[in-house]
């Protein structure tokens, strides 16, 4: 499909508040930052505990076809993460969760679905990723993620946003994947960062408040269709790194290591996404690690 | 024998450009039209496309040209050529029914001697497909290029003719003036000449998406596809005339047309065209070069921007805005305030919800925070970098085809982008 076909189409004229917002993986990094906002913005939320709503049990979907309503807007963050595990299991209880909220997709009709996804359903050999690159994702969680796309947009009947975000930062992020979070725990607790190779990889880095105000977007334009969340600015590994000492008053050493696999890069064409949102303006990466590390220096 | 007498059926862009050029060659032209109120319009001088020198023409090879909309005039023609625009539709597929009716309407009025040339653009398999004797039905490739079509049809480099028997002479009245333009004439089978027009828009479009390709990394790395272009062209396999000059994707509806016809016989026929697809996708990937622009360096940094846009055209001389990069830009951009300017289109409330027509492009540059120009007009390279910056409130000039003076505008203080090279900043 060409890159005019994708992209998300709006389903409100003006944004407007939706009625309920029901998150389903709200304790999560996203989530919580999510329920935060919309709770600042004066918008319903519910978000039910595992305890209440376990989405891997075998009555989930009567709980959740349950609790929604056909004026809510569902948000599905729930997932086991990768810093969880990789493997077969992981796999299956994320089908699972899936499955359930399907399920009580066809028994409910909401008024809007956001999916949250990854760019893990692309392959590191695609070049620059539009929401035209193909989805060939290269691991399980990429393949889980792509199925549960599928799953919900089948499902629904409701429109359906399905956002594929990329690396997120911000100091409540509770994952240590190698990236700005992990970089700057390490430099506090031992005054060094340690880069692959010498960090000549290039990510795009998403400020998580960037990623809550992009989806409040959504959320208020009933969106439906497929759209990246990415800057558009990848930076390498080792730019990163000195961004992030330099926030240190303390000198950060940064070492490089020997490679242990080949270097990848990662840049995202955001076309798409300044089309959906034609006014909306990222956080630029240096104001959003500053805002980043304070948050983890007044928190420490 | 004696000059044959020329007619042309459909007058629109190709039909009246040939029929001018046939005119202009000392031809004899009877140019017919079934709608009455073009044809009537046509003889007020009133035209229906933007042409430049059509209007010349036409006016000065008057006592040899009449326009009709009575189709029984054709029988006194020799050679009849029939040359409606093809229409195409958002998935630029040919809608063919139109130029299928006109020729068998004017199959039935010319005299039984007549020769029949197809000359709009058709898909291989369609000459073969219409009724009527073989041996006088062909089927010649334009090559019309808006704002350069009269220039080329008076002077076209080659004519490609399919025949039913290529190996059969040409009918004397067509021989004699295809002959009266003294190039090579190349007659070959039906669908071989079909798929040549194809061939050609291929080419060009392969050409000029491995510059916009390249001109992209010229842009990040350092270089400047300006000045790496001399050196492609000095190249014979490459050649002096070769599409290299970067642009806004695929526009006007002719090349994405014969690149969509590609990859459905491509389907039809299980053969490879995954780069031809690769090339739709690139070209809608270079349509949006300035809006990434606008998004980088102008909405990054004024909450509430005014932006000045000159030309809304596809290209220079031309009115049509078929997938204009200009269009698709102000769809974009739909929040912030637009001041607009093109010597041919009138600005449209349909354009952009806050469009502000202007009647100068000084004029649109007024109080805006940057300059984005969409459309290279002759006209916006005479204008003065220092009067730009005295009008403009910020001093981001965007500038993909490179039609201001660079150097002017550095001079003058604005900051410059363009296609194929780095920004550069006004020094300080």
């Amino acid at each position: 499909m060409s890159p005019a076909g994708m992209g998300l189409r709006h389903h409100g004229p003006e944004p407007i508040d939706p009625v309920r917002v029901v998150v389903l993986g709200g304790r999560g990094f996203v989530g919580s930052e999510l329920l935060a906002a919309m709770k600042h913005a004066g918008i319903a939320t519910l978000a039910p505990p595992r305890l209440e709503l376990d989405l891997t049990a075998a009555d989930a979907s009567d709980r959740l076809a349950g609790i929604l309503r056909p004026t809510d807007s569902l948000v599905l963050l729930a997932a086991v993460t990768p810093d969880k595990g990789r493997g077969v299991g992981p796999f299956m209880a994320n089908l699972t969760i899936g499955a359930a909220v399907a399920r009580a997709l066809e028994r409910v009709t909401p008024a809007h679905v956001v999916y949250f996804s990854s760019d893990a359903v692309y392959p590191m050999s695609a070049g620059l990723v539009s929401e035209a690159s193909g989805a060939q994702p290269s691991d399980l969680y990429g393949m889980m993620h792509l199925a549960r796309e599928t799953m919900l947009t089948t499902a629904s009947r409701a429109p359906v946003a399905v956002l594929r975000p990329t690396l997120l930062y911000g100091a409540g992020d509770t994952h240590n994947s190698y990236g700005p979070n992990r970089l700057r725990r390490v430099a506090h607790k031992e005054g060094r960062i340690a880069l692959f190779g010498e960090g000549e990889e290039v990510r795009d880095h998403l400020f998580v408040d960037d990623i809550v105000g992009l989806t409040l977007l959504a959320l208020r334009l009933r969106s439906s269709g497929l759209l990246n969340l990415a800057t558009g600015r990848s930076i390498s590994y080792a730019e990163l790194a000195r961004k992030i000492a330099a926030q240190f008053e303390r000198p950060i050493e940064i070492v490089g290591t020997p490679r242990q696999t080949p270097v990848t890069h990662r840049h995202f064409d955001v076309t798409a996404l300044h089309k959906a949102f034609p006014a909306f303006r990222f956080t630029p990466i240096d104001e959003g690690l500053a805002r980043a590390h304070c948050e983890m220096i007044g928190g420490a | 024998m004696s000059e044959p007498v020329i007619g042309f059926a459909g007058l629109t862009h190709l039909g009246l450009v040939s029929a001018a050029a046939a005119a202009a060659r000392g031809f004899d032209v009877i140019a017919f039209d079934p709608d009455r109120a073009r044809v009537a319009s046509i003889a007020r001088g009133e035209l229906p496309v933007v042409e430049p020198d059509l209007p010349q023409r036409l006016d000065k090879h008057r006592d040899r040209l009449t326009c009709t909309a009575d189709v029984a005039a054709l029988a006194r023609c020799d050679v009849v050529y029939v040359a409606p625009d093809v229409p195409t539709d958002e998935a630029s597929a040919s809608d063919l029914a139109p130029v299928r009716t006109l020729f068998e309407m004017v199959a039935g009025a010319v005299a039984s001697e007549a020769v029949l040339v197809v000359l709009s653009q058709v898909p291989p398999g369609f000459t073969r497909s219409l009724p009527g004797p073989a041996e006088r039905r062909f089927y010649q490739v334009e090559t019309l290029i808006f704002g350069r079509a009269v220039d080329r049809a008076l002077h076209p480099e080659r004519f490609i003719l399919g025949c039913a028997e290529p190996s059969l002479p040409l009918p004397p009245s067509l021989a004699t003036y295809l002959g009266a333009f003294g190039c090579p004439v190349l007659p070959m089978r039906y669908e071989s000449a079909e798929l040549a027009k194809i061939s050609i828009n291929v080419c060009l479009v392969a050409s000029v998406s491995a510059a916009n390709i390249l001109a992209e990394v010229c842009e990040r790395v350092g270089a400047d596809w300006s000045e790496i272009v001399p050196a492609l062209r000095l190249d014979r396999r490459i050649g002096p005339a070769a599409y290299l000059a970067p642009g806004l994707g695929i526009a006007g509806g002719n090349l994405e047309r014969d690149l969509a016809t590609v990859c459905r016989l491509a389907e039809q026929h299980g053969t490879e065209a995954a780069v031809v697809r690769a090339w739709l996708a690139d070209s809608e990937y270079r349509r949006d070069w300035a809006l990434r622009q606008i998004h980088a360096r102008v909405l990054t940094r004024v909450a509430d921007p005014t932006l000045a846009v000159l030309g809304l055209a596809y290209k220079e001389n031309t009115a049509s805005t078929k997938n204009s990069a200009s269009l698709a830009l102000l769809a974009a951009l739909a929040p912030f305030r637009v001041r607009v300017y093109d010597p041919s289109v009138a600005p449209r409330p349909e354009f952009h919800p806050q469009l502000a027509a202007a009647a100068t492009p000084l004029e649109a540059c007024a109080g805006g925070d940057a300059l984005i120009v969409m459309t290279p007009w002759d006209e916006f390279r005479a204008l003065r970098a220092d009067a730009i910056a005295a009008r403009l409130r910020g001093r981001t000039v965007i500038d993909p085809y490179r039609v201001l003076d660079a150097a002017a505008c550095l001079a003058a203080g604005l900051d410059l982008v363009v296609l194929g090279a780095p920004a550069r900043e006004a020094p300080p």
